[in-house]
C-alpha cells in the first residue's frame, strides 16, 4: 500500500488538522472492522482490498476529500460484500 | 419496612441502575477493538473481566461509602425530610431519562458531552493492559454517576436502615444486579457471539432499554412516596385524632 501524497483528508469537519489521504490506514480500519464480526483473516484481507480499490477510484481525480466521504463511500461499498463489518464500521463513533 | 422489602428495594434500584448504558457500551467498545487488533482469545477475556471487576469495584466503593455517610448523617437528620427530597431526585431523573438519556441519532449514542465520550472512546480503543481495562471501568462508573446517584442512594438509605450481617448481603446484591448486563455480554463475547449482533440489539431496543430506566425510577419515587412519606404522615394524623 503506498500513500498519495497529492489527495488531502479535511477531517471532521475541518475541526482537526488536514493530513493526506493513506490508504494503509483506510485498509487497516476497513481490516479491523471485518476482523471485529470475527471474519477469517483471508476473507477481511479480501474485503479490505475491495474496498480501497473503490475507495482509490472514487477519489483519484479529487485534490481534496472530507473523511466523512471516506468514510461514507467505503461503507456502502463494504455494506455490499460484508454487511456485519459494514454496520460495525459505521457505527464505531456512535456507541458511545 | 421489614427485611423482605428492603432487600426487595435494593434489588429494583440494583436493576434501574444496570439499564443505564454507559459501562454496556465502553465493553462492547472494547470486545470490538481487542477482536479486530487480532489479539488472543486470552487476552479479549482478560481485558473484558478486568473491566467488568472494575465496574464491581467501584460500585461496591460508592454503596459503601453512600451508605456509611447515610448511617453517620441519619441520626441527626429528618428522614422523611430526605425521603421527600430523594423521591423528587427520582422523579426528575426519571423525566431526564426519557428525555436525554440517548442522542436523537443513529447508534447507541449517549447523553455525556461529545468531548468524554471521544475521550472515553479514544482510552477503551487504547487498552492493551488489563490495568488500563480495570481503570476504565472504574471510570465508567465514575462518568455515570449523574443518574446511578439516585438509585445509589435509595440503597444507602434502605442499607442503613438494616442490621449489619444484612448489609453486606445488600451491597452484594446491588453490586451484583447491577453488573448483569455487563456479566450477559461478557458470556456472549466469551462464547464468540458477534460484536455487530450485540451492538444492533442495543440500537434496536435503545428505545425500551431508556423507557424502562426513566420508568423504574419514576415508578421506585412513587412507590417510596407513598410508603416512606405518605403513608407515616397519615398514620400520624389519625392517630392524632
Amino acid at each position: 500500500m503506498t500513500s498519495r501524497p497529492l489527495i488531502d483528508v479535511v477531517k471532521r469537519g475541518g475541526k482537526r488538522t488536514t493530513e493526506r489521504f493513506d490508504t494503509g490506514k483506510l485498509h487497516a480500519s476497513v481490516l479491523a472492522a471485518c476482523l471485529s464480526v470475527r471474519s477469517p483473516e483471508g476473507m477481511a484481507r479480501s474485503a479490505a482490498d475491495s474496498v480501497c480499490t473503490v475507495v482509490n477510484e472514487w477519489c483519484s481525480a479529487k485534490p481534496e476529500v472530507t473523511s466523512d466521504d471516506l468514510r461514507r463511500v467505503a461503507a456502502r461499498h463494504l455494506e455490499r460484500i460484508h454487511p456485519e463489518a459494514a454496520y460495525l464500521y459505521k457505527h464505531h463513533r456512535l456507541v458511545l | 419496612m421489614n427485611t423482605f422489602d428492603s432487600l426487595a428495594i435494593i434489588a429494583v434500584a440494583a436493576l434501574i441502575h444496570a439499564s443505564f448504558q454507559l459501562s454496556v457500551s465502553m465493553l462492547t467498545l472494547l470486545s470490538s477493538h481487542t477482536i479486530g487488533a487480532k489479539r488472543s482469545h486470552a487476552r479479549l477475556l482478560g481485558l473484558t473481566n478486568a473491566f467488568t471487576f472494575g465496574v464491581f469495584v467501584m460500585t461496591v466503593l460508592l454503596m459503601s461509602a453512600a451508605a456509611l455517610y447515610v448511617q453517620i448523617g441519619l441520626q441527626s437528620a429528618d428522614l422523611t425530610l430526605l425521603w421527600i427530597v430523594i423521591c423528587g431526585l427520582l422523579f426528575g431523573l426519571g423525566a431526564a431519562v426519557w428525555i436525554f438519556y440517548y442522542r436523537r441519532e443513529q447508534g447507541t449514542a449517549l447523553w455525556i458531552p461529545r468531548g468524554m465520550a471521544r475521550y472515553l472512546s479514544d482510552r477503551t480503543k487504547a487498552a492493551k493492559q488489563t490495568g488500563e481495562a480495570f481503570g476504565l471501568g472504574v471510570s465508567s462508573v465514575l462518568a455515570e454517576l449523574l443518574f446511578s446517584f439516585a438509585p445509589l442512594l435509595v440503597s444507602a438509605i434502605i442499607l442503613a436502615q438494616l442490621a449489619p450481617s444484612l448489609q453486606l448481603v445488600g451491597i452484594l446484591l446491588y453490586a451484583v444486579l447491577s453488573l448483569l448486563p455487563l456479566l450477559i455480554i461478557l458470556g456472549l463475547v466469551g462464547s464468540g457471539h458477534k460484536i455487530s449482533r450485540i451492538q444492533r440489539w442495543r440500537e434496536e431496543n435503545k428505545s425500551f432499554l431508556q423507557f424502562i430506566a426513566g420508568g423504574g425510577l419514576v415508578v421506585l419515587g412513587f412507590y417510596l412516596y407513598v410508603d416512606q412519606v405518605l403513608t407515616p404522615t397519615v398514620m400520624a394524623a389519625a392517630g392524632g385524632v
